[in-house]
């Protein structure tokens, strides 16, 4: 295992590096994350699709984006499985069609997977030292609700003929902004309030798989 | 009735004789039908159809009524979207005007197809919700092979939702004693209350992380390596074995289905022009 | 005979922590013995425990120095998966030793871990529930029972796997009496139908003194008292070390202190009643002589 090194004194460069005779490889612990951050997402995420709700699985608020997004920055590929799978169980539940849930999970896996590249990619800090980490937050939600928004509407609805061209428009904006905000709500909170603690933790991914 | 993740159960039910994998077969076949129907009275059936099973499998029919806001939201939604905010078509026969907007009867129509696509699917999803137990899911996903570490992800997402839910019930209960409530408060003040609940949920469920873990490799389980290869007994399976009527039944909905794709396909027999419904509703329109 | 379990030096620290969690601790444990742990919070029982089956260092962070041998062989070099074969483990949240849908899926998983077939499953299983009384449990979700019933299940699961070694981590410190009561019934019979080594970090010493050969007093990662367990209980500073004996101990380490009581302190119930009857029948026994 890892030798003591005094992470909070890290810097965001520190955080993402991999340091010189550091061990880390996947284990049990990914797994179980997995599988927690599933569990955490189906509640979180069916409470927004049945307390907002827009239509087929659109929400004007929807909650589980920040289990989506800060789960992927902390857990990395993990976080990213999980955000394009719990969805698909969340939106089951609120009465989505299951091919349309389905049909979702590209756009779930995109808006969970531009974040975690982007805070990696960046070296933004976890923690959110400073203004550029907010910054990097901020765009890459926006950017990940953006292709969601034109994805689900567009492809899938659209595609299963469940909406007219001319009401495509409302969903797009829905899916986006319904993400969007609820992302400012809850991101940085999360982020903010809990990222010095995991990222002491075994659990937390540096690369994208451990 | 009996909760579980899902949704309610009944307690006894001639759908437990039958294995689980049919159900799953059931659900993921069955969800399809009304993709290839277009005219909507045979949708209705279908739909009528899945709510007699329902009553056969002695579902209590009192705990669809959650799903009832869903179908009236989405119905209004469909017709919303396909009728005021469907934009102005001159080459469309105009039936109604509602304030200021033109209702097209082929934008109605539409839409009239599009809801009976969705009720069917949603009611396919409610009865296999309202009639699988959670081991019966995870039964019928080893039933089809599915990696070991696939369903068991699975059954653990489901007990950590549980646990969630059970913080969540905690927590609130704590927030209650001290004279917190957000019953009246307006939506600001909820999503405040809502943000204050999902940190210690979060912190709760990543502890539980290295608790679980911990306690999945003190029972020997393994991700990687020699351990992760080894064959499992799949001792679950024992208590499920397939009978005379699960294979019926396979066989009976694969038979529908394959009826379903050549009456849609090759005779067109679910067109709109067959549809007597929508052709009754036109006259009537008109 | 080879001990089953040697710790050489061993020294584990956190990494942010400043002092180690264990410093230089020195133990053997021999084959089908029943060894106490004991110490106030913070004391290391915990890390020692995590240490015997290769938890630490295989799942945390951290600072190893020393060894650890299980079977012969250090925990590092077992692969991964196969030292839980030998060492099982209850840990003292129960809530958190579940991840089955089912109690029986629960006791059947480690089973299923070691490669066992079907029909050998069916075996443990009818012989695990039998002795932990779980029959009517079996097809409940885990959220469906009590504390106890979920330690029951967490301890069977772990016998069923039949380890050599079993380390049981506080596993009634959130069970309510009648519970814990339960817990020790089982451990009890283990005690006199197998062959386990049981190691169990408790508390409650009036539970677990009438069960252990060995009892060993941790503080603050040092080994500091370490015996039999009679020897064990005659030490009279026990008390100002932290340790709470039953109340039968410390009644007479009192009168032997007020020079009312020489010999052996009883360390069960049934001592205490037996040596208090012979008390009671020498001073009557002086007292009839002096006509009082």
């Amino acid at each position: 295992m890892a030798t003591a090194v005094k992470k909070s004194e890290m810097t965001a460069e520190e955080i993402w590096t991999v340091q010189p005779g550091e061990r880390r490889s996947v284990g049990v612990i990914h797994i179980v994350i997995l599988a927690l951050l599933i569990g955490i997402g189906f509640v979180v995420g069916a409470f927004g699709s049945i307390s907002f709700p827009l239509g087929f699985g659109v929400n004007f608020f929807w909650t589980g984006i920040a289990v989506q997004q800060v789960g992927a920055i902390w857990f990395g590929g993990w976080g990213v499985l999980a955000g394009a799978i719990f969805p698909f169980f969340s939106n089951a539940i609120a009465g989505t069609p299951f091919y349309v849930s389905l049909a979702y999970v590209p756009a779930n896996a995109v808006q969970a997977f531009l974040p975690a590249w982007a805070f990696r990619k960046f070296k933004a800090d976890p923690r959110l030292k400073s203004g550029r980490d907010y910054l990097i937050l901020f765009i890459a939600m926006v950017v990940s609700s953006a292709f969601g928004a034109l994805w689900s509407p567009l492809v899938v609805l659209r595609g299963f003929g469940l909406l007219t061209t001319e009401s495509v428009p409302l969903f797009i904006w829905g899916w986006f902004g319904g993400n969007v905000i609820a992302g400012i709500v809850f991101n940085f909170i999360l982020l903010k309030a809990l990222s010095a603690v995991v990222i002491r933790t075994p659990a937390f991914v540096k690369r994208w798989w451990s | 009735m009996n909760k579980t993740l899902l949704g309610y159960v009944p307690k006894e039910s001639p759908i437990y004789e039958v294995h689980p994998f049919v159900k799953l077969f059931f659900l993921l076949v069955v969800s399809l039908f009304p993709l290839f129907v277009a005219a909507p009275e045979w949708n209705f059936g279908l739909l009528v159809f899945l709510l007699l099973l329902m009553f056969l499998c002695r579902i209590d029919m009192r705990t669809l009524r959650i799903y009832v806001p869903v179908a009236i939201s989405m119905g209004s939604i469909i017709l919303l979207s396909y009728t005021v905010l469907g934009g102005r078509h001159a080459e469309f026969q105009v039936v109604a005007n509602v304030f200021g907007f033109p209702i097209y009867w082929e934008r109605l129509r539409d839409a009239l197809v599009v809801y009976f696509r969705i009720l069917p699917m949603i009611a396919t999803m409610v009865f296999f919700l309202s009639t699988s137990r959670e081991r019966d899911v995870i039964v019928a996903m080893r039933s089809i092979k599915m990696p070991f570490v696939v369903t068991y992800v699975f059954a653990m997402a489901l007990r950590s939702a549980g646990m969630v839910l059970e913080d969540f019930h905690i927590v609130r209960q704590a927030e209650q004693a001290r004279g917190f409530d957000t019953t009246g408060k307006s939506l600001a003040y909820k999503i405040r209350k809502y943000v204050m609940y999902m940190i210690p949920l979060f912190a709760l469920s990543l502890r539980r992380a290295e608790e679980f873990t911990n306690a999945l490799v003190a029972r020997g389980y393994s991700f990687t390596g020699k351990a992760a290869k080894i064959k499992r007994a799949d001792y679950v399976l024992t208590h499920y074995s397939y009978k005379i009527h699960d294979y019926i039944l396979i066989l009976l909905i694969t038979a529908a289905f394959g009826v379903l794709l050549y009456l849609s396909l090759g005779l067109g027999f679910f067109e709109l022009d067959k549809s007597q419904f929508i052709q009754w509703l036109h006259q009537i329109l008109s | 005979m080879e001990p089953i379990i040697q710790i050489v030096n061993y020294s584990w620290k956190y990494p942010d922590s400043e002092n180690p969690a264990l410093n230089g601790v020195n133990l053997q444990i021999m084959p089908g013995e029943f060894v106490g742990i004991i110490g106030p919070n913070g004391a290391g029982k915990t890390t020692l425990a995590l240490s015997m089956n290769g938890l630490i260092p295989g799942q945390y962070h951290g600072i190893k120095q020393g060894e650890v041998f299980v079977l012969g062989k250090e925990v590092e070099e077992y692969p991964k998966g196969e030292l839980q074969m030998h060492v099982g483990m209850v840990f003292s949240d129960p809530e958190a030793q579940f991840t089955a849908m089912t109690v029986e899926d629960e006791l059947v998983f480690g089973l299923e871990n070691l490669g066992l077939s079907r029909n050998d499953i069916k075996e443990r299983l009818e012989w695990v529930v039998q002795l932990t009384d779980l029959q009517r449990l079996l097809n409940k979700p885990p959220y469906e029972i009590s504390g106890g019933q979920k330690q029951r299940v967490a301890l069977a699961a772990v016998l069923a796997m039949k380890p050599q070694v079993m380390v049981l981590d506080e596993p009634t410190s959130m069970l309510d009496p009648l519970s814990r009561k339960r817990i020790f019934q089982v451990l009890r019979q283990l005690r006199e139908t197998q062959q386990h080594t049981i190691i169990m970090i408790e508390h409650s010493l009036e539970n677990l003194t009438p069960l252990t050969d060995r009892m060993i007093l941790l503080s603050e990662g040092n080994v500091v008292l370490h015996a039999d367990t009679r020897s064990f209980f005659q030490d009279p500073t026990l008390v100002e070390r932290g340790v709470y004996p039953s109340e039968v101990i410390q009644y007479f380490h009192q009168i032997k202190k007020r020079g009312w009581y020489e010999d052996e302190i009883p360390i069960t119930l049934d001592e205490a009643i037996e040596v208090q009857e012979k008390l009671l029948a020498s001073l009557k026994v002086f007292n009839d002589r002096k006509g009082l």
